[in-house]
Order: structure tokens, then sequence, then C-alpha cells
């Protein structure tokens, strides 16, 4: 099923592997250069900048050339002919992606990713104009429009299987959000199904994870599974997912008008129950992706709890929430380096990659430039209220009024 | 194929070596050690499994979190606490934090410093950002300078270089760098005539600045290590700087010719330093700013998407060609 053989990205992994642990000093350079002869792919590979660029310029090329087809080709075209025509680019653009995969060897190179997913966009695209083109809309919910979507998750999940982007799934995901609005106008329903959804495949992803724990695929079969998990959050957490979320952040005075009190409660009891049971998997199966997954959902269960009890928020309780993770941190460090050779259970707080180190350079300059915006305290209102604002020109918050 | 004895099956019934055989055929060809067999095997396993960058990210969290906190709460009260409370606890905060980094700093050193703790870079971090809560707050309630703000953010700059440079922190850089921004930007608004032009010119003005006040720290070995940081600001400064001009209605020639410029610049750099997002840079904002020039005054729908085609299509033609030759994973 798989565009790629296992050996050749096995082989890539190595090589990235031995790349990493010769920056570290794990290996001599002498034995770099000798073992890198022994992992040479057959895949053309490119660094991620250039990546993102050729998915950006096949992107214009494409949606340029289509809509080039359809202005000089079809004067004042039908939906179903636009959709025919749509659904005939789609089959274009994905053989030219299996063709680039097949024949260059292009792996996660941009212009691949991008032709696959054009694919999926026409294909989208082509099926509301075909089918559905021309219907007036209705606020009652059309099951059989649910083919768009549907089709949507199914074939991105192909692209997924085939040539094993993980955002793939992830566009899957997002489809799959949209299939019980047309089946069903109840929100708690839609919430349900989408949840529903999510944890069959879950428990697929688990079943199949098992086979691969050190090869190539465990890392995005990790990342997979733990965008199920946030997906499975996401849709329980009523507060998270609601449309009318600000309301009761600001006020906390809405309560559980919206969906029936059983399951209202029942979803609380969830959020609070899903992060210990992420976290445990994740440090059970030394996951990263998965433990990042599990302190996510536990700082929005903590974030949300609040507005779900219909309780005021205040402003001190980002405070209180920096102080708990700042000491979770702690805690958990000086825990693991009083370890014997500072590690405990297997786990230890030491950098043992270059690749920590690369991120937390990159993400430090970078987060150094936005922080000041999103911290900056606005005016104070006469009455002891919420508000958000200031930070003008970048100048760190020393613009903002009191 | 070599090693096929160690080969596992994968998804397709396919034969292939993992990591782990890899390791073990290198240690029987004696091109590892045994200590290194089992250190690397151990690491491809998890074993042990760094927690590095998650506690890492936690405590940049908890930080950003405290201090936006501490600033809502002291903008919402501050009527009902009092100035001298306000000020009391922004400052035990802030003098907490100077004691904690003067004190636990090593003897400085022109080059890439390891941070003396684990803490240390958020303890840091902590009391640059309370003290621009604490100066918006004195400022705001006292006008000690009248509502001028420019003096903060330049002193507030200067501040935070010091400390950038002192206890080598990316986080401080950033945060000076963007103060400096700031002062550009607010002394220019006080200023009469074409406020873009001005804009403009003063962008320009900061990338000379940084660009050069950045150039000549690192070829005087002073934290060369920082001078990615500076380059990337000034590059995307400058294409943005130089791009509002082409977009102008009149007089924008020049400022086309020096987009030009600041491309070739970027693409030379990016491929003689294999640093590759200025490589993306200059593909980027060139094209956007060669688009304004050729499409100017363009209405016909087929002509415009005739250019796309076209000028993508040789974009990714030349991009193709470069990654080829010059293009490594990062």
């Amino acid at each position: 099923m798989r565009l790629y053989s296992a050996s050749s990205e096995e082989t890539l992994r190595a090589r990235k592997l031995l790349t990493d642990w010769v920056g570290e000093g794990f290996l001599t350079t002498a034995q770099y250069q000798l073992l890198e002869k022994e992992t040479v792919s057959d895949l053309r590979t490119t660094n991620i900048f250039l990546r993102l660029v050729l998915f950006l310029f096949t992107l214009i090329s494409v949606g340029a050339a289509v809509a080039l087809f359809f202005k000089v080709f079809l004067s004042r075209p039908s939906d179903q002919t636009v959709g025919v025509f749509l659904l005939i680019f789609t089959t274009v653009c994905y053989t030219a992606a299996e063709v680039a995969v097949s024949q260059a060897r292009l792996y996660r190179y941009g212009v691949e990713e991008a032709l696959a997913v054009c694919s999926v966009g026409f294909l989208c695209a082509g099926m509301q104009a075909a089918l559905f083109g021309g219907r007036p809309y209705s606020s009652t919910p059309d099951a059989a429009q649910s083919l768009v979507p549907a089709a949507g998750a199914a074939f991105s999940l192909w692209i997924w299987l085939r040539f094993g982007r993980s955002y793939a799934f992830l566009a899957a995901m997002v489809f799959v959000v949209f299939l019980p609005g047309y089946w069903t106008s109840s929100h708690s329903a839609q919430h349900l199904m989408v949840a529903a959804f999510y944890a069959i495949g879950l428990v697929g992803m688990v079943v199949v994870r098992s086979r691969h724990r050190f090869d190539y695929l465990d890392e995005g079969y990790s990342l997979v599974e733990a965008l199920l998990w946030l997906g499975i959050y996401a849709a329980i957490n009523l507060k998270l997912s609601s449309l009318d979320m600000p309301t009761p952040w600001w006020s906390g005075t809405r309560a559980a008008s919206e969906f029936a009190r059983p399951i209202y409660w029942t979803t609380w009891v969830l959020i609070w129950c899903l992060p210990p049971i992420v976290l445990a998997r994740g440090i059970r199966k030394k996951d990263r992706f998965v433990i990042a997954v599990g302190a996510i959902v536990a700082v929005l269960t903590f974030v949300t709890n609040k507005p779900y009890l219909g309780w005021p928020r205040h402003t001190w309780d980002p405070m209180l929430l920096g102080i708990l993770l700042s000491g979770v941190a702690l805690f958990i460090r000086r825990w693991l380096a009083r370890g014997p050779g500072g590690i405990r259970h297997g786990f230890t707080a030491v950098r043992l990659s270059g690749k920590d180190k690369h991120w937390m350079n990159a993400g430090s300059a970078m987060l150094g430039l936005v922080s000041p915006h999103s911290i900056t305290p606005g005016p104070q209102t006469s009455s002891p209220d919420v508000r958000f604002g200031g930070g003008h020109s970048g100048g760190g918050g020393a613009s903002g009024e009191f | 194929m070599p090693g096929c004895r160690h080969g596992i099956r994968g998804p397709e019934s396919e034969v292939f070596m993992t990591i782990l055989t890899r390791l073990e055929q290198w240690k029987e060809e004696s091109k590892i050690s045994p200590e290194q067999h089992d250190h690397l095997a151990g690491l491809s396993r998890g074993e042990p499994f760094s927690l590095f960058l998650e506690l890492n990210v936690l405590l940049y969290a908890g930080v950003l979190a405290f201090v936006a906190g501490l600033g809502w709460t002291v903008s919402t009260w501050s009527q009902q606490l009092g100035d001298i409370v306000v000020l009391t606890v922004l400052s035990t905060i802030l003098g907490a934090c100077t004691w904690y980094c003067f004190s636990r700093a090593p003897a400085w050193s022109p080059a890439e410093t390891p941070a003396p703790s684990p803490i240390f870079d958020y303890v840091l971090y902590l009391g640059s950002l309370v003290w621009l809560v604490e100066l918006a707050y004195l400022e705001n309630r006292f006008h000690l300078l009248s509502g001028k703000l420019d003096p903060y953010l330049l002193a507030t700059a200067g501040l935070f270089f010091f400390l950038a440079y002192r206890f080598d922190n990316r986080f401080v850089l950033s945060l000076g760098l963007s103060s400096l921004a700031g002062w550009f930007g607010l002394t220019i608004s006080h200023w009469s005539g074409h406020q873009d032009a001005t804009y403009r010119q003063c962008a320009l003005l900061y990338c000379l600045l940084v660009g050069g006040g950045g150039a000549l720290l690192d070829r005087r070995g002073l934290k060369p290590h920082f001078f990615g940081t500076y380059l990337n600001i000034v590059a995307n400064v400058l294409f943005w700087a130089v791009l509002s001009g082409v977009f102008e209605r009149q007089g924008y020639g020049l400022w086309f010719f020096a987009l030009l410029v600041a491309c070739a610049a970027s693409l030379a750099w990016g491929l003689a330093r294999r640093q590759f997002a200025f490589v993306a840079y200059a593909a980027v904002y060139g094209y956007v700013g060669v688009s304004s020039m050729f499409l100017r005054g363009v209405t016909d729908e087929t002509v415009v998407l005739s250019y796309f085609v076209v000028t993508g299509v040789a974009t990714l033609v030349v991009l193709v060609q470069i990654g080829r030759r010059f293009g490594r994973p990062a």
C-alpha cells in the first residue's frame, strides 16, 4: 500500500540518527563517514525550507493552471460541468503525485505533497459542485451531502497510507468533524459521534502500532495516535469546542443549557479522566507526542474547568497555572536528577539529542519576539472586570496603560 | 542485501533492517565498539528517554502564564491594591530574579556559555518580563516622562541587549530586538510627513543598525551564535520594507531594484552558508515583488493566470535545481 519501500525509509531514518549521534559526540567523524556509506537511500529529499517553498509554488502553479483551464476552455459552465472537470483534475494531480514518487523518487520534497493535497481539495470541490451544485441552502441536516466530507476523509486517509504524511491524517480528522452535522442537528450527538469515530481510529492505531515499536513507522504512528487523543479530548470538552466559547470564558455564568445535563456532566468527568490516561500511556510507551498531548489536555482541563462549572474566572488564575506548570517541571527535573546517573525508571532530564537543542534555539528566538505582545496588560476599567489589550509596536508591553 | 539475517518483515512483508539490527551488524563488523553499541541501541529504544525538551517547554509556558496573570491582575486591580502593594510585589520579584541571575552566573565569556542551572534562562526571562510590566505601570501611573515612551523603549532595549550578552540568552536578545523595533516605530509616529515612506526608511535604518551591529559583534567574536537571530530578523524586516516600496504607485523603480539586490544577496548567502531559510526568503519575497511589477495594471484574467502558471513552474524548476545541487535535508 505504501509508495516507499520499508528499506528506503528505514535507511533514511538510520542516516538521520547517524547525523544526530555524530553531532552529540556518540560517534567519531571517521565512524560517521564509514557508516554513512552504508545508509545511502534511493529517495530524493531536501531540507525543510526548500520543501515548504516547493510546496507553495506547486500549489500556485496547479491552482493557476486549473483556473486558466476553466477560463480558456469553459465559458459560463454549469456546476455539474465544473464538478466533472474538477474530478478529472483530481485524477491528474493524484497521478502526478504518484509519478513524482515512483519515477523521480521524491520523498518529503514538497512537490508531490502539494499535488496530493490539491487532489484532495479538487475531489471535495468537484463532488460538491457535481452532486450538490445549485441546491438551495437548507438549515436542516441533509445526510446525502455528508458524501463530500466522507469522501474527503477517505481520500485523505488513503493519502496518509500511501504517502505516509501525518498531516493527511489530520485532514481526515477535520473532515470527520463535519460529518455528524449532516446527520443530526443535536450538538450532543455530534460531539459523541466525532469522539466515537476518533476512538475507533485510536483502537485501530494502538493495535497496528504494537508491531512497529522500533522501526521507521513508529514516529508517524505516534503522531497519529497523539492527534487522535487530542481529537477525542477536543470532541468531549464542550467548553473547548462549543462555538459560543467566549461567553463562559469571560462571564462564567453560562452553564449546561445547550447540552443535556447527563451528557454535560459526563463530559466534565471525562475531561478530568482523559489527561491522566493519556499521560500514563505516553509515559509507559515512552512516546514523546502522546506525552505532549497528555500535558496539553491536562492544561486545557485546568483552563476550562471553571467555565464548565459556571464559576467566574479570576485574573490571577494564569498566575496559579504558571506556578503549577513551573513547579511540576522543577519537581520532575530534580526528581530525575537525583536518580542514579540522573535516570529514574528509564527517564532523564538530560539532553540526549542535538534536535532538542536546535528546537530550543529556534523556539527561544522566535517566542522571545512574540511573547511580549501576548502578555501585555490593558487599562483598568471602573469595575474589576476582565480585559486584555495594549502591546503597541512590539514594545514589550511598555506601551500598555493602567 | 547484507545483514538480511537480522532483518524483520515490514508492512508489505518486505525484509528490512531496523536501526537496532544495523547497530548489531556494525558491532559485529567492529565498526563501532560494544560500548557504543549498547549506548546507541539504548537511545534507539528510548532507554533512557530524555524529557529535556518537554520540561523546558513546561517551564517556558509556566513563566509566560505567570507573567500574563501578573499583568492582568495588576491592570485590573491596581486601584484596589494601591501603588505601594503593586510596586512592592513587582520589585520583589524583579529583585529576586536579578539577585538569582547575578549570583549564579559564571564568569563572562565571548563564546557560547551553557546556563549554570536548568532554570537560569527562565528566571532571567521572568525578570525581564516583570521589568516590562513594572515599567509600564510606573509610567502610566506616575507619568514620569509625560507619556513619552520612546526613552523607555530605548533604555529597555539597551538593558535587554546587555542582559542577553551577559547571560547568553536568546529569549532576552529577542526581547531587546523587539523593544528596539518598537522604539523606532514609536519615534517615527511622532514625525510629520508621509508615514509609509517614513516607516520604510525607519525599517531600513533598523536593518542597518541591527544587521551592522550583529555583523560587527560576530566579527569581534562576541557571542557569534547570536548572529543567526540578527540575520533572520533583519532579512524579514528588510524584505517587508522593500516590498512595501515596490507596492507604491509612484517611485517604485528604485525599490524594485533594491528588492532584486536583496534577493540576490539573500540567495547567495543562503547557498554559500547552506542556510536555506534565506533561499526561501529570496524565492517568496522576490516572487511577490516581481509579480506585483509584472502584473501592475494588468486586468486580463487569462494573462494573470498564464503568468502564474509559467512563473510558478519556472520557479519550481529553478528551486528543484538548487535543491539538487545544494539542498541537503536539514
